[in-house]
């Protein structure tokens, strides 16, 4: 499954809005199978903060863990931002081509 | 403080355009700003004269912002930089996004400077969501000739959603320090809470100024400062504001 988060808008910002995102999303999860990868697309997002980014992408990598995949992560706003929440988290997102 | 024909007090004027009452009473009589006189000869304003005038008459917003959180009682600000939801917010907040990105020489950093006003006014609402001492929302402006942000909220300030978390908290500057170097959150048990980290590695990494006060402490971030500057402010307030320069 993919999800292209700017079908979220191109301007992803604000804590209480990652977590409407996610909750809001939640449902089309439901049919992911048990070994089915989750490519997040960033393709198209212009302003990517870390308290969206916290909620969203922390939530989605806590039910899927290591099945999550981001891809098209070359805009400044979001590599900066997943570079980010990598140092403050301890933590490295997987990458996709 | 709406009069039924419409006008509001003089009081309420000079919070709309934070100045003075008798600033307000000269602006009358030299011809600047007329009132209208009441049956009981005291000055009274239209709002829409009020908000036109602050609209034409935009020299400091660091200045209005400042008067509006120092103001004894809280009143909202004029329309067109209260933000009194989150939801406004985001609107207002990607206008800024799409004015900042058609400057030129802003191609590579208006992202940053969208977000890190961003990061601060999510901070506001937040740390007060259903718990605004007074006005609920923030004051949010900006004057892109001057190369100015600023945000403003009348909320609990940092000390008070910090202790929430960290009780040994002592003062205001012990509190401004930890929202910028600690990852903590004011909303227990949640533990994330990162927004003014990233502000401060944003900005001392590129060509960005930052005051940030809350309550008494009062902070400046410029590029390629290491150390954070916190002192004690001359003024004291509740809630928190922030001054973006670029």
């Amino acid at each position: 499954m993919t999800i292209y988060l700017k079908k979220f808008g191109t301007l992803l910002n604000g804590r209480m809005f990652g977590k409407e995102a996610f909750a809001a999303f939640l449902p089309s999860l439901k049919d992911v199978s048990a070994d089915e990868k989750i490519e997040v697309d960033f393709d198209g997002v212009e302003v990517f903060s870390p308290s969206w980014g916290d909620e969203f992408l922390g939530s989605l990598i806590n039910k899927f863990g290591e099945r999550v995949v981001l891809i098209n992560t070359s805009n400044p706003s979001v590599k900066t931002t997943l570079r980010f929440l990598e140092n403050i988290n301890k933590t490295k997102f997987k990458r996709g081509s | 403080m709406f009069m039924d024909n419409g006008l509001i007090t003089i009081q309420k004027a000079s919070r709309m355009l934070g100045v003075a009452e008798q600033t307000m009473r000269r602006w009358d009589e030299s011809g600047r700003l007329i009132a209208v006189r009441g049956k009981n000869n005291y000055r009274y304003y239209k709002k829409e004269d009020i908000e036109e005038y602050a609209k034409n008459n935009l020299k400091d917003i660091f200045k209005s912002v400042k008067n509006w959180v120092l103001s004894g009682t809280g009143v909202e600000p004029r329309p067109d930089f209260y933000c009194k939801d989150s939801a406004v917010f985001q609107a207002r907040l990607t206008r800024l996004k799409d004015e900042l990105s058609k400057i030129k020489n802003l191609k590579d950093t208006y992202f940053l400077i969208t977000s890190i006003a961003g990061e601060i006014g999510d901070n506001s609402f937040a740390h007060n969501f259903g718990n605004w001492p007074d006005i609920m929302g923030i004051f949010f402006a900006y004057d892109l000739k001057k190369k100015k942000i600023v945000l403003a909220d009348r909320g609990q300030g940092m000390l008070k959603t910090l202790r929430k978390v960290k009780p040994e908290l002592n003062n205001d500057i012990d509190a401004l320090r930890t929202g910028f170097t600690e990852v903590i959150s004011g909303r227990s048990p949640e533990s994330r809470g990162n927004g003014l980290k990233y502000v401060r590695e944003m900005v001392i990494s590129n060509e960005i100024r930052l005051f940030f006060q809350t309550g008494e402490a009062e902070l400046k971030i410029q590029k390629g400062d290491l150390n954070l500057n916190i002192k004690k402010s001359s003024t004291k307030f509740h809630g928190c504001l922030a001054l973006i320069q670029f």
